[in-house]
């Protein structure tokens, strides 16, 4: 596909560059205020589900209910780290 | 329809961080060839361009722009501070004359340091950003793309999310005030179509994040995600990418850098991001040949531009004077900076330049309402309920008109360098 004269060089990025310590700016610092408000709703889900007493339950209609928060909750929380 | 969209099949918005216009390819405008300007057409820099600083002196631009280092501290990009960049400090009022003379002195206030603060004139040469310069002389390029509010990341990435921020022209957690917009995810979604928000990583996460994120979690994927979607031809109809925003260790001590070119985080690996997105479709012939891949900045990131933002259609939302912080409202009658735009596609001929507000007769404005407007209106004939603002945004994919170009016309980028 790629011939000498329509392939681009792209260098490396420049070594050094690396730095975690750099302090975080505005868009960071917002983005994790952001984050803590997307958990709250979790939060309120999770309390919901965990407020609810499964002996209540009679009903396989009720129960799959039940079966459904719980697992939607649990898999959200399980789910692994992504491949690098 | 032309060839080219009877056969798209995808849309891949990948949009990066705080630059310029005429910081990332103002530069192509200077690049002579034969006695003659190379790339006539596009609306860069003339090399006399300049603001006042602090103490009077003009201060010109100039090709000095590093890939990182410069730019610390971040300039100032929220809303009173474009507000002293475009209008050059003069005071609120109905008859003030936007002049982009008020870059410079806005910098000082970061760096309280005369000579730091020309350093927001800087752009690259384009030497300097091979795949940018590469992709927007051999691709459509965007003359007249604006981010949608003179303010910050938050708020203008909303309006490619929902076409409108609603109301907000800050960082603050912004909520969608008309439940009857919903984000051009949930819209494709809704029709059975396919959509999705690619993050580089979960260290790097989202910024799209506290409405979508908690109420459509399945909305979203990982980058290696998308690479693998784009080999096996799983990619969605509507796919966002967002780059990595931070500096943090990779998976067995390795090193992930920042590619997102916020400042003061390295420019070469944003370029090194463009140009593996771009080859992740590339690469795949099934794919290159029904994509349309548009690359563009969320907002100028306080960086020097010269054009002066056009006035637009207001949203029917207001930003209160206290929230603006300017001592006056904000109608969102204005749209923010000039910003880096570029479409991709096998369908575009080579050189296209998009007439902007340069060309009055035949000038074409975008914002970044115009990606949920152009995904609508492609995938769902439009059909959905729509901001004001949305609905009046300019669209893209008639840029599609050329017939398929051959392989040979097409760069392919070699990221295996030292």
């Amino acid at each position: 596909m790629a011939t000498p004269s329509n392939a681009i060089f792209v260098p490396q990025t420049e070594r050094g560059s690396y730095n975690p310590n750099r302090a975080a700016g505005a868009l960071l610092k917002a983005q994790t205020l952001h984050l803590r408000e997307a958990l709250l709703k979790h939060l309120e889900e999770l309390a919901a589900v965990i407020a609810i007493d499964p002996k209540s339950l009679n009903t396989e209609g009720e129960v799959s209910a039940y079966i459904h928060r719980a697992t939607a909750l649990l898999h959200t929380h399980s789910t692994k780290p992504p491949r690098k | 329809m032309s060839e080219g969209l009877d056969n798209l099949k995808h849309i891949v918005v990948l949009m990066m961080e705080n630059r310029s216009f005429d910081h990332m390819l103002g530069g192509l405008s200077l690049v002579m060839e034969n006695g003659k300007k190379k790339y006539p057409l596009i609306n860069g820099l003339t090399g006399s361009e300049s603001n006042p600083d602090t103490k009077g002196a003009i201060v010109k631009v100039q090709p000095n722009a590093k890939f990182q280092g410069q730019l610390d501290p971040d300039p100032d990009h929220h809303f009173p501070g474009v507000d002293l960049q475009i209008f050059g400090g003069a005071p609120q009022g109905p008859n003030r004359v936007a002049n982009m003379q008020g870059f410079v002195k806005d910098y000082f206030t970061q760096t309280n340091d005369v000579n730091r603060s020309h350093n927001i004139m800087y752009y690259f040469t384009p030497d300097k950003l091979p795949v940018l310069s590469t992709l927007a002389t051999k691709f459509a390029l965007f003359n007249g793309w604006f981010s949608s509010i003179p303010g910050p990341t938050i708020c203008n990435r909303a309006f490619a999310h929902y076409g409108t921020s609603f109301g907000q022209v800050g960082m603050d957690i912004f909520y969608i005030l008309d439940n009857t917009i919903a984000s051009v995810y949930e819209r494709m979604l809704q029709a059975k179509h396919t959509a999705k928000i690619y993050y580089y990583d979960q260290q790097s996460s989202t910024m799209e994040i506290v409405n979508l994120l908690k109420n459509q979690p399945q909305l979203f994927a990982t980058y290696d995600q998308f690479i693998a979607d784009c080999a096996s031809n799983q990619l969605p109809e509507y796919s966002f990418i967002e780059p990595c925003y931070n500096d943090h260790p990779g998976p067995g001590g390795g090193e992930i850098l920042a590619s997102d070119q916020h400042p003061d985080h390295n420019v070469q690996e944003g370029e090194r991001f463009i140009a593996n997105t771009y080859n992740a479709i590339r690469n795949n012939p099934a794919l290159w040949n029904t994509t349309a891949l548009l690359i563009v900045y969320d907002e100028h990131g306080g960086i020097y531009d010269h054009v002066v933002p056009p006035a637009c259609t207001p949203d029917g939302y207001f930003a209160k004077a206290t929230d603006t912080g300017t001592g006056a409202q904000f109608n969102f009658d204005r749209l923010g900076i000039r910003v880096p735009a570029i479409l991709v596609s096998p369908y575009i001929p080579s050189g296209t330049v998009v007439p902007g507000p340069e060309d009055p007769a035949n000038a074409r404005i975008f914002e970044h309402a115009s990606i949920p407007a152009t995904v609508t209106n492609h995938f769902l004939n439009g059909d959905a309920k729509r901001t004001v603002r949305e609905q009046q945004a300019g669209t893209f994919l008639d840029l599609l008109s050329g017939p398929m170009r051959p392989d040979s016309d097409i760069p392919f980028f070699n990221l295996g360098g030292k």
